[in-house]
């Protein structure tokens, strides 16, 4: 399909989209993780860029972060102190899992961009004053937005970015939806390429690749048989296709994932008349990742999406040392399988250059299934 | 193995060993109140202490249950349980422990003793995440009443903005109204004064720590370790005040007519991290070549940090916001990094020993920052090696010793070198 493989592009050379960025004349502006709210950086006229890891093995931030903490970090902490991220005006970070926090001092320390901010969200989600509490540090982010850019950020604006936005939002999200047909118009590969595509894309660009998408899908003759068992993938950032690929290559079907760079990323859509409240409520309202509570709320998420995709086997993936998903790995499994729902928790280093020892367990689950 | 080279620490002081007592009185007192049918507390984070105290209700906590374990070296034994139910070597050792033990279907005889089942959780994701995922599981396996207590980070360093204080103290507002269905209703007058003995005690504390800062410091980290507990453990009770009026009155003593931890003080060092629980006799082993490891910075948790005189008794909740959230472990590291200062030059520091556990994803990561912030401001050097201060399996004491060696005769071939 010709739109998925400019998207795959995109995100194998990246570099194509900074240049672009760079010759309009616009910040780059990093941020990690989805509790940051991309629109209020897009309303200053800048680029929210999520950052994710590169291929290549850790070597400098190893002497700085110990080497028991999230693979993921100490990678995009590699990358800066290597000088890879040199294109960022800045880095916008917000209060979620311990690797993503501890990167704050560092980046202010030895990385020295213009900016480095850290959101101070709340890590509960149902409370009115959690709410409240929420809306004082967004109009916080709001005005140093606004000054770091020199650009007031309208009313006006901020809803055109979120209206934008949530065209991309409803977009993936049909896209997402074909894998419920049988065959299945997308594999879970190519998905994991579209989202991740779209997120360093400009929004108007991306969108039209979208929509091409799923045109060229409904006329696809390649159609992927749904003959494998249909499997849910969940847990820890995955920002390369290495695992989905292997289930898919070993007759499994990746029906549905729950990743950051995947469904979480636009799953509900920023909905409301003014644009503050929309992205107050937003925060509150959208699937959580496991450094939020409550857990339930999330359980409950996985729960719908594997009755609404008929999912028969949950893998759910660790990167080594990532707390929040190493704790919830156990505590879902065990109520997942009660329920009837096989789980396997599989457990690798970012790089997953260890993919191919995790082969014959991916193989026998899969058979497990059959 | 571990076992064959443990010691315990070697103190010097008589108050030592009264603020060891209050660990058995109070783990006895929370035993005690479990036969009598009071709803026992299980405490993940760093979650006020003072409201426990002012309320009575009885609390066994994280951060103080693993270490008891490790102290008597079944802290490994108790990991492994975690293991075998399918908890990852990686996590967090003072949870791993702490879950194990939970979990385990044979408690040996200690451990049964001091560790009632839990009647409800408590879980702050205050300083880290694990706080929040252990209890949750745990609450789950118990079917347990479960609160979460919210806190925000601290970006700010001593000026905490005021929303964030807010939040907080509207959260253990919240907290309250959640324990009151258990039979513990808020005494306002009791948090009042349990903030007022908190506030005294800071200032106690604050008072020793001066005295601490002379050369021979009349009292070491090894103390500090065991002292610790009514600090962090016990504020917001008289009993803690007593046994710090007791222990100032002693380390003043001590400093008016010189007494030192070793009869010449000739290297003064501060350990960062925690210290291996199972084995706080290494606290004194630079002591062979005249290095006293003056203080640890864990005696600095709970809020220590703070100035006793931010604390307002009339305003009970939000002193202890104040207190929590000023807290040097919070998950960004700027007062952290201003206590390492002020310790480094207050007490005359001359080197620096900075241990990463391996499962804690909070005080290592920090470890380099310190060092080179120090470094650049009063080139105090620091040396950093791996130790789990409760994991007592993965210890390996030559190589720890190894490390410390290489690393006082380096300061003392400085010192000297100076001297000449
Ligand atoms: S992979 Fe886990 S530890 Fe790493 S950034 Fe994501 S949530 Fe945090
Ligand atoms: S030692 Fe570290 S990881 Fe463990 S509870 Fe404390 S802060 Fe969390």
């Amino acid at each position: 399909m010709k739109s998925l493989e400019t998207m795959r592009r995109y995100v194998r050379e990246p570099q194509l989209l900074i240049n672009g960025y760079r010759a309009l004349g616009k910040k780059i502006i990093g941020y990690r993780c989805l509790y940051v709210p991309e629109e209020i950086i897009h309303a200053a006229g800048m680029v929210p860029y999520p950052l994710f890891g590169g291929p290549e093995p850790i070597s400098l931030a190893d002497s700085y972060l110990q080497p028991y903490i999230c693979e993921f970090i100490r990678n995009v902490f590699d990358r800066a102190l290597e000088g890879k991220l040199k294109f960022l005006d800045g880095l916008v970070l917000c209060n979620t899992c311990d690797a993503v926090r501890k990167m704050y001092d560092h980046w202010r320390t030895y990385i020295k961009t213009h900016l480095c901010y850290i959101i101070n969200n709340p890590q509960e989600t149902y409370s009115n004053h959690a709410y409240s509490y929420y809306y004082i540090e967004l109009q916080n982010f709001r005005l140093e937005m606004e000054n770091f850019s020199g650009q007031k950020i309208t009313d006006e604006n901020l809803a055109r970015s979120i209206s934008l936005y949530n065209e991309t939002r409803s977009l993936l999200k049909k896209a997402y939806l074909l894998r419920k047909q049988d065959p299945a118009a997308l594999s879970g590969a190519e998905t994991l390429d579209m989202v991740m595509a779209a997120m360093i894309m400009p929004k108007e660009e991306a969108n039209t690749l979208i929509r091409d998408v799923l045109k060229e899908a409904g006329n696809r003759v390649d159609r992927r048989q749904n003959s494998g068992p249909r499997i849910l993938i969940t847990g820890s950032i995955i920002d390369q296709p290495a695992l989905i690929r292997l289930v898919e290559e070993m007759g499994g079907m990746v029906a549905a994932d729950d990743l950051c760079t995947t469904s979480r990323y636009f799953w509900q859509e920023v909905k409301g008349d003014n644009p503050m409240d929309a992205l107050c409520l937003y925060a509150t309202q959208r699937c959580l990742c496991p450094c939020m509570h409550p857990a339930e709320k999330r359980l409950a998420h996985l729960q719908e999406l594997i009755r609404e995709f008929a999912v028969e086997g949950v893998i759910y993936f660790n990167i080594k040392y990532c707390d929040p998903f190493i704790f919830e790995g156990v505590m879902f499994k065990e109520v997942l399988e009660k329920t009837g729902i096989p789980v396997m928790v599989l457990e690798a280093g970012h790089d997953l250059s260890g993919i191919g020892q995790l082969k014959t367990r991916v193989q026998a689950f899969i058979e497990m299934l059959w | 193995m571990a076992e064959e080279v443990t010691s315990r620490a070697a103190t010097v002081l008589q108050t030592t060993v009264e603020a060891s007592r209050s660990v058995r009185w109070y783990y006895e007192k929370v035993t005690a109140a479990k036969k009598n049918n009071k709803p026992v507390v299980w405490a993940f984070g760093l979650v006020p202490r003072e409201i426990w105290h002012a309320l009575d209700i009885p609390v066994v906590t994280l951060e103080h249950f693993p270490l008891l374990l490790a102290a008597k070296q079944l802290s490994g034994k108790y990991s492994q349980v975690a293991e075998e139910r399918g908890f990852t070597r990686d996590i967090c050792a003072y949870h791993s422990c702490f879950l194990g033990a939970a979990l385990s279907d044979q408690l040996d005889a200690y451990t049964e003793k001091r560790f009632p089942s839990p009647d409800i959780i408590v879980a702050s994701n205050f300083p880290c995440n694990q706080e929040v995922k252990t209890p949750q599981y745990l609450a789950e396996h118990y079917k347990c009443p479960f609160f979460y207590l919210d806190a925000p980070i601290n970006p700010w360093g001593e000026e905490i903005k005021k929303h964030a204080v807010e939040y907080y103290e509207t959260n253990l507002e919240r907290l309250l109204v959640f324990l009151e269905k258990f039979g513990y209703r808020p005494d306002w007058a009791a948090l009042q004064e349990s903030v007022r003995l908190s506030q005294h005690l800071l200032r106690l504390w604050n008072k020793i720590v001066d005295y601490r800062k002379k050369a021979p410091t009349p009292m070491g980290a090894a103390d500090g370790y065991i002292c610790l507990y009514p600090l962090f453990q016990l504020p917001g009770t008289g009993i803690a005040v007593e046994i710090y009026e007791r222990l100032l009155n002693e380390v003043r003593q001590r400093a008016e007519s010189g007494l030192g931890v070793v009869d010449e003080e000739r290297v003064r060092l501060i350990w960062a991290g925690l210290p291996p629980a199972y084995n706080l006799g290494l606290l004194n082993y630079p002591e062979r070549y005249g290095a006293v490891v003056v203080q640890s910075e864990l005696e600095w948790i709970g809020g220590a940090i703070l100035d006793p005189e931010a604390l307002n008794a009339k305003k009970p909740l939000e002193s202890l916001a104040r207190k929590t959230l000023l807290d040097f472990v919070n998950p960004t590291y700027s007062n952290r990094i201003n206590l390492w200062k002020r310790l480094t030059r207050e007490f005359k520091i001359d080197g620096i020993i900075a241990v990463n556990k391996r499962g804690c994803r909070n005080l290592p990561a920090g470890n380099r920052l310190i060092k080179d912030t120090v470094y650049q401001e009063s080139r105090v050097p620091m040396i950093i090696f791996d130790l789990d201060g409760v994991d007592n399996r993965e210890y390996d004491d030559a190589q720890v010793k190894a490390n410390i060696d290489t690393f006082v005769e380096s300061l003392l071939s400085k010192k000297g070198g100076r001297k000449q």
